[in-house]
């Protein structure tokens, strides 16, 4: 059983090498086949960790523990592992269908990024994360850079000098723990000694690069200058891995290593609720759907972090919940934001009208992706609201009221958001030149052909990716005992130190 | 025992300084400086403060732990170094003030909107 954990990084990346070999037909059909079978692996390890074994650990290399490299599984691990890889599967199909794919070397990169994102969630140990999101960073600055020209290429450095700074200062955090405590193994600092100042520090430091890398505000103004800069598909793929894998890694450092936030609970929901209102009002100056919606991925992660901030059972549970929606939600937005770009060529509010009347498949899916975004029932969204202001209600009562008014208040800014959305692109007079007219890149085909419709073929990975948000409302509960067994791994260490050290 | 947090302090000031020049290259060199100062944090933390040499037993040896760290991290950096000297030389300049994606050029395959123009800061 233990044995699959180190497949799960191993697979994908020897697909992403025998990639760079293989003929394209061959590879673009690899590349969903490979995410789909990580994602098996985790429904996999899921029904065994809720039948069996809550933790799975395999120790690398045979050395003894404390020494030797720990993979280990959890509910938290598994459930990440079974929507990231769909996720990602369902994206690359996208690329695969829309023909962004047959840029070489595309989906090898891609399949080394899910090889990077499997080792940070199993990863037992701080200092392999920080190599885990190397490995996970280092095609991204491909990805970033190849799938656009010269323009991209200026945010590829933007892109690349922040995460490479912010993982220098995560390698040094990492020292600074090991100076401090002598080990980097997560189910051994657990037992440290965590009311130690230097201690504390030292995972502080940690947590800021950590929280760079999530997008977290104040260090959130990277996130929507990089990312509507490359391709929608890419964009949509880096939204549901990167920064999730970086929440992943807060949930996983502040339960873990720090054992909660104890007296510095009010700065973490300060800095969480002062996100989800810049996310959710930022959008408002944007005249681009992906730079619309990279604003309310910022919101996003407020929401997440909110239920870590309030670090009950309860709020655990409906931050992770609330994760797995935003991952599938996102997803789903942004490819329909590819496909509209993919057909008209161009993503800007002034260019684009009336798209309702002409794609009405593709204005149902993005509706109902946007209502779910922003909490309406009949999707995830509702749900996931839910749960984060039934965690918030648990609080004292100052904060409460205070938590819940701005969680409304967020909201509202995301709704206008989307309203705004909405009503540049499908509501309006119908088309009559292509958005794209007129631009230097696009001298030619001006008029709007009778037959310009996005194929079917683009839209359905988004609609896949909305059912799969659409089983979340309809199953709630299945999800949230998942959710729940994940938080309550999170809260009782025993079962995960004693699995991860027992010789 | 100053030299070590001395030298650590200089090289982060120094590689903090870079980091903030517009042009790319400098802050490659700037990144190095601070991964310098992240290595010599990681051998800081411990040379032989929690464990002896696995192999060997004996007064006067290593951590190994540390030094793989570092082995690690200079693997990474290097191979980051490259890719960003490489991405300085692309794209005409190296300037990290003017985004490229401010004008459009006529190779650009998809125009997809990036939006507004940004003006360099006089």
């Amino acid at each position: 059983m233990s044995a699959v954990l180190p497949f799960l990084v191993a697979v994908p990346l020897l697909a992403a090498a025998v990639g760079v070999v293989l003929p394209g037909r061959v590879v673009r059909p690899l590349s969903v086949v490979v995410p789909l079978l990580t994602a098996a692996a985790g429904v996999w390890l899921l029904v065994e960790h809720r039948t069996g074994d809550p933790v799975v650990v395999q120790q690398v290399g045979g050395f003894v523990p404390g020494v030797a490299i720990p993979m280990v599984s959890d509910t938290l691990a598994a459930v990440m592992i079974t929507v990231t890889g769909f996720t990602s599967a369902v994206v690359l199909a996208f690329a695969w269908l829309s023909g962004e794919a047959r840029l070489r070397f595309l989906p090898s990169l891609a399949l080394m990024l899910v090889a990077g994102v499997n080792g940070a969630l199993l990863t037992g140990d701080l200092f392999n994360l920080f190599v885990f999101i190397e490995v996970m960073l280092l095609p991204s600055y491909a990805l970033i850079a190849m799938t656009g020209t010269w323009r991209r290429l200026g945010i590829g450095r933007l892109f690349v000098v922040v995460n490479l700074v912010t993982s220098t200062i995560l390698l040094i955090g990492v020292g600074l723990v090991y100076g401090v405590a002598g080990s980097v193994n997560m189910a051994v600092l657990a037992g440290a000694d965590h009311d130690d100042p230097r201690y504390r520090l030292a995972v502080a430091t940690v947590l800021l690069a950590l929280s760079v890398k999530a997008g977290l505000v104040p260090f959130h103004s990277w996130l929507p200058r990089a990312y509507p800069a490359t391709s929608a598909p890419v964009m949509a793929l880096f939204s549901a891995l990167h920064t999730k894998v970086a929440i992943y890694a807060l949930f996983r450092v502040v339960s873990v290593v720090l054992g909660g936030f104890s007296d510095w609970v009010w700065l973490a929901l300060a800095l969480v609720l002062v996100t989800m209102l810049v996310g959710g009002y930022g959008s408002l100056g944007e005249r681009v759907v992906r730079r619309n919606l990279s604003w309310q991925m910022v919101a996003g992660v407020g929401y997440i972090l909110l239920g870590l901030a309030i670090g009950t059972r309860l709020g655990l549970a409906s931050g992770l919940f609330y994760m797995l929606h935003h991952i599938l939600v996102m997803g789903s937005l942004l490819l329909g934001a590819a496909a509209i770009e993919h057909v008209y060529r161009s993503g800007e509010f002034t260019r684009l009208s009336g798209l309702m009347r002409r794609e009405p498949f593709l204005a149902i899916v993005m509706a109902l992706a946007m209502l779910s975004l922003v909490g309406f029932p009949p999707s995830s969204g509702f749900f996931a609201k839910v749960g984060v202001v039934r965690a918030a209600a648990g609080l004292d009562d100052p904060q409460r009221a205070i938590v819940m008014g701005v969680v409304i208040v967020a909201s509202v800014g995301s709704l206008l958001s989307m309203v705004r959305l909405w009503r540049h692109t499908f509501w309006g007079p119908p088309l009559e030149e292509m958005p794209s007219a007129g631009k230097e890149d696009h001298p030619c085909a001006s008029e709007v052909e009778p037959g310009t419709r996005a194929p079917q073929r683009f839209v359905v990975p988004a609609a896949v990716l909305l059912a799969a948000s659409l089983v979340l409302f309809v199953a709630p509960g299945l999800v949230f005992s998942i959710t729940e067994q994940a938080a309550d791994g999170l809260l009782d260490l025993s079962a995960y130190v004693e699995a991860v050290t027992a010789p | 025992m100053t030299v070590l947090p001395l030298t650590i302090a200089v090289l982060v000031a120094g590689g903090v300084y870079l980091l903030l020049q517009p042009g790319l290259v400098r802050i490659v060199f700037g990144i190095t400086l601070l991964s310098h100062a992240a290595n010599l944090i990681l051998l800081a933390a411990g040379v032989s403060a929690w464990r002896g040499e696995p192999l060997h037993e004996g007064p006067g040896v290593a951590d190994p732990l540390p030094m793989a760290f570092v082995l690690t991290a200079i693997v990474i950096t290097l191979a980051v170094t490259v890719l960003m000297l490489a991405l300085a030389r692309l794209g005409g300049n190296d300037d990290t003030y003017v985004m490229p994606d401010t004008e459009p050029r006529p190779e650009d395959d998809h125009e997809r909107g990036t939006g507004e123009t940004e003006e360099r800061p006089a």
